[in-house]
């Protein structure tokens, strides 16, 4: 009897769970409507729209995709902190995502085969995107000669700049426009700490980061990041070099170091959970160093609101470099457990061609979400903001198909457009531009080197170890964790590609 | 009787008993279904340890790899810190929290008159009603090297000079010790201040009657009574030896590098190492090489307790 119950108590759960699975599955090709069905899960900055606003939105898109290609798309915006993970447990669970996107991962996502083979897809439903991205980007976001992704179109040189008081630079009577390189800003530190002995010169952008990890202007990171980077390229020399041994990295340091040791920078800066925004808000710090990818004047513009009232400027201290990551890192997929690759694929290409779509996506109703003003700019309605409109992604701009098919928000100046699409076109190209480092055969050292460079990397790069005795010990502990591995695989890789590519 | 007629008679009283228990076991099968559900299906999982996982092929269709997640546990000179840094903290805790949790109950139970034991046990409780990022900001709160509290308010009336905490990994043992002892104290003490309570009072007189001072009727009575509840949690927390306190090892520390050899766990290695890699099969191969040897473990105290003193082994 009791074996008996135990076994009815064991089915039940699970049918339960087979249930449970089964549930999440429906939404395929065949539905109601007679459209295919397409699951878009996006990644928004904003706040999660409520179910009844974010289906005005869908059927808004609906209304479009129904005529122009025969598809009906489900909206399935998550938040940026749990993304890439939200969307690798929908597809284990089953559930139905049909196109996502990438935040940095793309090499997992395609070597955990989380993604379709679109090479021949694109051809077919999406050549318009095609020669919109261009043969040089997909080539970012392809392996084995198979394209796996569509980089997504924005502004995406990167540009390293001081963002400081505009107020004190101008009490003090500095000469912004002669800084054009982190070593002029010693000196601009100085003068701010001399006159300002209570405050602190430098902020650091977040945890570890003071800025010394922005300005290279001629290093491919090859797959890696600035982060936590690994072998890379210098200059046009193919040959993969130990970054952590390099004069170059030695010197910023040293660098860093006597910032630290002058107290130009904040002293907790390799272990602090403050950020750049919210140092600049308490009004203690002059600047900080970070990468991005507006002019000057709209790069300051948009950061002001975080930065308190004071007024802030921005200043470029180096060039815009682009290699392979900085192409991939965001770019939109579609899930290998997709039934409807084609209708995905189909709609994936509207998100780079149709502006209304985008700007569905993006800003969500017109009159209910934003206003479209005369100069064809748009603002939130009146007394309404980011935070109290029914559906909004404005701040996921940039990373949903086109943004140079956006309205663009009131007060940018139109001119700015065509500064940045000039500058993804003539910023310096690494001579690996294409090339992605597989990897998946050294998932080993990968986490013993990852935890040797969490160790040391923020302390040196913010001046709190001594550049003279730690690096020797730093690229001694990588030794041990299997980092020559990883930099002669890059090699082999890079020859590999080399050989195939020229 | 026959052979048959015993079989029948025995078999009808064994239904009898277990009609009998049936209420019983309805009241536990929230707890049954519970259980399974929560921790047997997701066991499947144990797969993924030795798999390399492929989300198109699922869990099942993914290719053997053999023990090739686990290397990533053992290949480095960290792996031998890490897994010093856990056992040893998780000793220090078990013994020095046990002790003074203990010693903490005592105290309350002698403070005898309601409303007082209530006011104390609900302070030392409360740290542990607060999440570990709290906690992580009110160590900051002390410890940070510009405005901390010690290094502005203590050390600078000393007239020392001031540390940066967050770099120096010879003061981490300590500071990890109090900070799990000020959360968890409260909160351990409870079960020992339960157990001390349900002691038949008559033994107190019949000591106090015999001469026995507090002391004497502590080491005693009170302690050979909690004997059972000791061993009982000490061989559970036995179990969990190969585990750390993420929170407390990732959010206390602001995640700095320079104290890594420190404050470096199995936990917080696997999570910094597979954040960036993201990896399934790693991970699951982690949790499957601590719960082994957390089993093992548990297994070989329950033996000791056994031989010793078998009526307070758990099985």
């Amino acid at each position: 009897m009791r074996r008996k119950l135990i076994a009815a108590l064991m089915a039940a759960t699970m049918a339960l769970t087979v249930v449970g699975c089964g549930g999440a599955k429906d939404g395929g090709k065949a539905s109601d409507s007679g459209y295919d069905q397409v699951t878009y899960a996006y990644c928004t900055f904003n706040n999660i729209p409520s179910e009844e606003d974010l289906d005005t939105v869908e059927e808004a898109i609906n209304e479009i995709t129904r005529d122009k290609i025969g598809v009906e798309v489900t909206l399935k915006p998550i938040g940026i902190a749990d993304y890439s993970s939200k969307v690798s447990l929908a597809l284990q669970g089953g559930e139905q995502i049909d196109i996502f996107e990438s935040l940095g991962n793309f090499n997992t996502c395609v070597s955990t085969d989380m993604t379709y083979d679109i090479t021949d897809l694109l051809d077919e439903y999406g050549s318009e995107t095609k020669e919109l991205v261009g043969e040089n980007w997909l080539q970012a976001c392809s392996k084995d000669g198979k394209v796996y992704g569509i980089p997504t179109m924005k502004p995406i040189a990167l540009t390293p700049m001081i963002i400081y008081r505009q107020d004190i630079a101008e009490e003090l009577g500095l000469d912004m426009s002669a800084v054009n390189s982190v070593e002029d800003v010693t000196d601009v530190l100085r003068k701010v700490k001399e006159a300002h002995p209570e405050m602190t010169p430098l902020a650091p952008v977040q945890q570890g980061q003071i800025g010394m990890n922005v300005v290279w202007d001629n290093v491919d990171w090859l797959t890696d990041d600035f982060y936590s980077p690994k072998g890379v390229l210098m200059g046009d020399d193919m040959t993969v070099v130990d970054f952590y041994s390099t004069p170059e990295f030695r010197e910023k340091c040293e660098l860093a170091r006597q910032w630290y040791n002058e107290g130009l920078v904040m002293k907790d800066a390799a272990t602090t959970t403050s950020t750049a925004a919210e140092c600049m808000t308490s009004g203690n710090y002059f600047a900080y160093i970070a990468a991005y990818s507006y002019p000057e004047a709209d790069t300051a513009a948009s950061l002001q609101a975080q930065c308190g009232t004071n007024p802030i400027a921005a200043k470029m201290i180096g060039d815009a470099y682009l290699s392979t990551s900085d192409v991939n890192a965001v770019s939109w997929m579609i899930a290998s457990t997709t039934k409807n690759p084609e209708a995905a694929m189909k709609f994936l290409n509207l998100t780079y061609t149709d502006a209304d779509v985008i700007n569905l996506l993006i800003y969500g109703i017109e009159g209910r979400d934003y206003v479209l003003n005369e100069d064809g700019s748009v603002s939130y309605p009146e007394g309404e903001d980011a935070t109290t409109v029914p559906y909004t992604a404005q701040l996921s701009c940039g990373t949903l198909g086109n943004f140079f098919l956006m309205y663009p928000t009131a007060g940018t100046d139109p001119e700015s457009l065509k500064w940045e699409l000039e500058q993804n076109e003539k910023a310096k190209t690494s001579p690996a531009m294409g090339f992605t480092f597989d990897s998946d055969a050294y998932k080993t050292q990968y986490t013993a080197v990852t935890n040797v460079i969490q160790q040391y990397l923020a302390g040196l790069y913010c001046g709190s170890l001594d550049p003279d005795t730690e690096i020797d010990k730093f690229v001694a502990a990588l030794k041990d964790a299997g980092y020559q591995d990883i930099l002669d695989g890059k090699q082999e890789q890079l020859d590999e590609w080399l050989a195939n590519n020229k | 009787m026959t052979k048959t007629e015993h079989a029948v008679a025995r078999s009808a009283a064994k239904e009898k008993k277990a009609w009998k228990d049936l209420p019983l076991l309805l009241i536990a099968l929230p707890g049954i279904a519970y259980l399974i559900i929560n921790n047997y299906i997701p066991m499947m999982g144990i797969f993924l340890a030795f798999k390399d996982f492929s989300f198109f092929r699922g869990i099942f269709g993914s290719e053997w790899c053999g023990l090739e997640n686990f290397r990533f546990l053992f290949q480095t000179k960290d792996a031998w810190i890490m897994t010093r840094n856990t056992i040893l903290y998780n000793v220090a805790f078990i013994i020095i929290g046990t002790v003074l949790s203990i010693l903490v109950a005592v105290f309350i139970c002698e403070l005898g008159e309601r409303k007082r034991v209530k006011w104390f046990q609900g302070a030392m409780l409360l740290p542990n009603m607060l999440s570990w990022v709290v906690i992580g900001y009110i160590a900051y709160a002390f410890l940070n090297s510009e405005t901390g509290f010690i290094n502005n308010t203590i050390l600078g009336r000393l007239g020392l000079d001031p540390i940066s905490w967050y770099a120096k990994e010879g003061a981490w043992p300590l500071i990890l010790l109090i900070v799990y002892i000020w959360k968890n104290i409260g909160y351990q003490s409870i079960v020992y201040t339960a157990a001390i309570s349900g002691i038949d009072k008559s033994i107190f007189e019949a000591a106090a009657v015999d001469g026995a001072t507090k002391l004497k009727q502590i080491i005693k009575v009170t302690l050979p009574m909690l004997k059972p509840t000791i061993i009982t949690l000490t061989l559970m927390s036995i179990g969990r030896i190969f585990f750390s306190d993420f929170g407390l090892f990732y959010q206390v520390p602001q995640n700095s590098g320079a104290i890594y050899a420190t404050t470096q766990t199995i936990d917080t290695y696997v999570y910094r190492g597979l954040m960036e890699l993201n990896d399934v099969g790693m991970s699951a191969a982690a949790g499957l090489y601590q719960s082994l040897v957390g089993f093992v473990l548990v297994m070989i105290a329950n033996t000791i307790v056994r031989k010793i003193d078998s009526d307070n082994a758990l099985f």
